[in-house]
């Protein structure tokens, strides 16, 4: 469904991404883990078009389009089949929780305002914020509001939804809704793919993980496999920092 | 020495009566340069070259010079220009004639365009990046982030600082009466020319502007508060 290929982005004299593949199926959840600096977030935001790669092609349902080139109209295309999930949130701090959530349907999808609402109600009550719909985003905790985020990107019936690191705002109680809320909506079927440092989350809910450093893709498999067994030392050494510190998180 | 209490109550009245055109060309130099303003102060955020260089010239122009010295370049300049012009195209214009109150629109609104640009800009500074990924993550075009996402949390964040600009503004009327504008100051000053009660009419325009701007910073209070619920710890919209 999405393929990436020789996705080159560089910021000054530094090179972040230096030739990404990727292949993501319809129904997959893919993990993207790796330090901080690898290249992950950035290749996110080249997929969404927040950051222009240099190089690098992107196919959609078989439409091929040059990253570095791509007309303001295709951009718009692959963000209407797409959703992002940003780490702080990003709710829009003026509207409460259901007109967040309403907005890109009415005025994106351009879906009638009486049916935007019917299925906002049903996302947010499914993401258990029913007694929420009319909470401006200062008032909810950063889980209510990151959860309030993921039902606005849910509501859009995108082909994928992307997530930026979901939970790395969060205090350490909050990350389990956020947690359940993802796994919710991957037991849904929906294809996402997530840039995390949750390795429980990619242990129980991913079906494929991915392990970047120093921008290129070193290892990527079945999340059980390649969280046990690594083959590349570099995955080891970072699985060897990173899983002793993790909480596990029931999910 | 007393003060004419009789004189200084009448003298109000009069002081008061030039309260509209106060207001008009308050109201009409801000509608004008709210809009102009905004979109200098984008070109200055998104680096328009041209533009901002533009607008940042003018900026410093308008910051570093009296208004006094604004009103009489512009009050003497604009009827030779139009004089010339008039004058070319064979037409017969009598420049006198044109009311003064077209000079001071012209001139306030030259002047808080180039205040408003720097309110603007600081209140673009203040909005996160994520609010209008956001927007485009959801569908949105250019056009609706800026309309339904940043304008609205800009004017919020704006409002202070268009409050004092709006009291700043009214406050500057008062040197319209270097340019005959009838507005409350010249008509206070006229008003006491007659018997030489000068401290009474000032008296009464103290109290005018204090009256009229208190208003306003109410006004403003008034509708910060309505715009900023969302700013709320208990922040619930009542539907």
């Amino acid at each position: 469904m999405l393929n990436i290929s020789g996705v080159e982005k560089q910021f000054g004299s530094n090179k972040v991404l230096k030739g990404i593949d990727l292949n993501i199926k319809k129904g997959d959840v893919v993990v993207l883990l790796g330090p901080s600096g690898s290249g992950k977030t950035t290749l996110l935001r080249t997929i969404n078009f927040f950051e222009r790669a240099d190089k690098g092609q992107l196919i959609f349902n078989n439409e091929a389009i040059d990253m570095s080139k791509a007309s303001g109209k295709e951009i718009y295309n692959v963000r209407q089949k797409t959703a992002f999930v940003f780490q702080n949130y990003g709710l829009f701090h003026h509207k409460t929780a259901l007109e967040n959530v309403i907005e890109g349907l009415i005025i994106g999808r351009k879906v009638p305002r009486n049916q935007a609402i019917k299925e906002a109600k049903e996302a947010l009550d499914t993401l258990g914020l029913s007694d929420k719909y009319n909470h401006y985003p200062v008032s909810l905790s950063g889980g209510q509001q990151q959860r309030v985020a993921i039902a606005r990107a849910f509501v859009l019936k995108p082909e994928i939804i992307l997530f930026d690191e979901p939970t790395s705002s969060l205090d350490p109680e909050l990350v389990g809704e956020v947690l359940t809320a993802m796994k919710l909506l991957a037991d849904k079927g929906t294809t996402m793919l997530v840039v995390t440092h949750e390795i429980s989350f990619a242990k129980e809910v991913a079906t494929k993980a991915i392990f970047m450093d120093k921008g290129v893709i070193l290892e990527e498999g079945i999340p059980n496999e390649m969280l046990t067994h690594p083959k590349v030392e570099r995955t080891k050494q970072f699985l060897k920092r990173v899983i002793p510190e993790e909480f596990i998180y029931n999910i | 020495m007393a003060l004419d209490i009789e004189f200084l109550i009448r003298t109000f009245f009069v002081a008061a009566s030039g309260v509209p055109i106060a207001l008009l060309v308050t109201i009409i130099a801000l509608l004008i340069s709210i809009p102009i303003s905004f979109l200098l102060a984008l070109t200055q955020i998104n680096e328009i070259f041209i533009f901002k260089q533009v607008s940042r010239v003018y900026v410093s122009f308008v910051r570093g010079t009296p208004i006094i010295v604004q009103i009489f370049i512009i009050y003497n300049s604009i009827p030779l220009m139009l004089k010339k012009t008039f004058n070319q195209l064979g037409y017969e214009f009598n420049i006198e004639s044109i009311h003064p109150v077209w000079y001071a629109i012209i001139i306030f609104t030259f002047n808080t365009t180039a205040i408003l640009i720097e309110v603007f800009r600081s209140s673009l500074q203040t909005i996160d990046q994520t609010q209008s990924e956001a927007g485009y993550s959801v569908g949105l075009t250019k056009y609706e982030v800026y309309r339904r996402i940043i304008i609205p949390q800009i004017l919020v964040s704006a409002l202070p600082n268009l409050s004092t600009a709006t009291i700043n503004l009214i406050k500057a009327t008062s040197l319209g009466y270097a340019i005959s504008l009838h507005e409350i100051t010249l008509k206070a000053k006229v008003a006491a020319n007659l018997g030489y009660n000068y401290l009474e009419a000032y008296i009464d325009v103290f109290l005018v502007y204090l009256i009229v701007c208190s208003l306003v910073e109410y006004g403003y209070k008034r509708l910060e508060i309505i715009l900023t619920r969302h700013k709320q710890k208990e922040g619930v919209h009542i539907a």
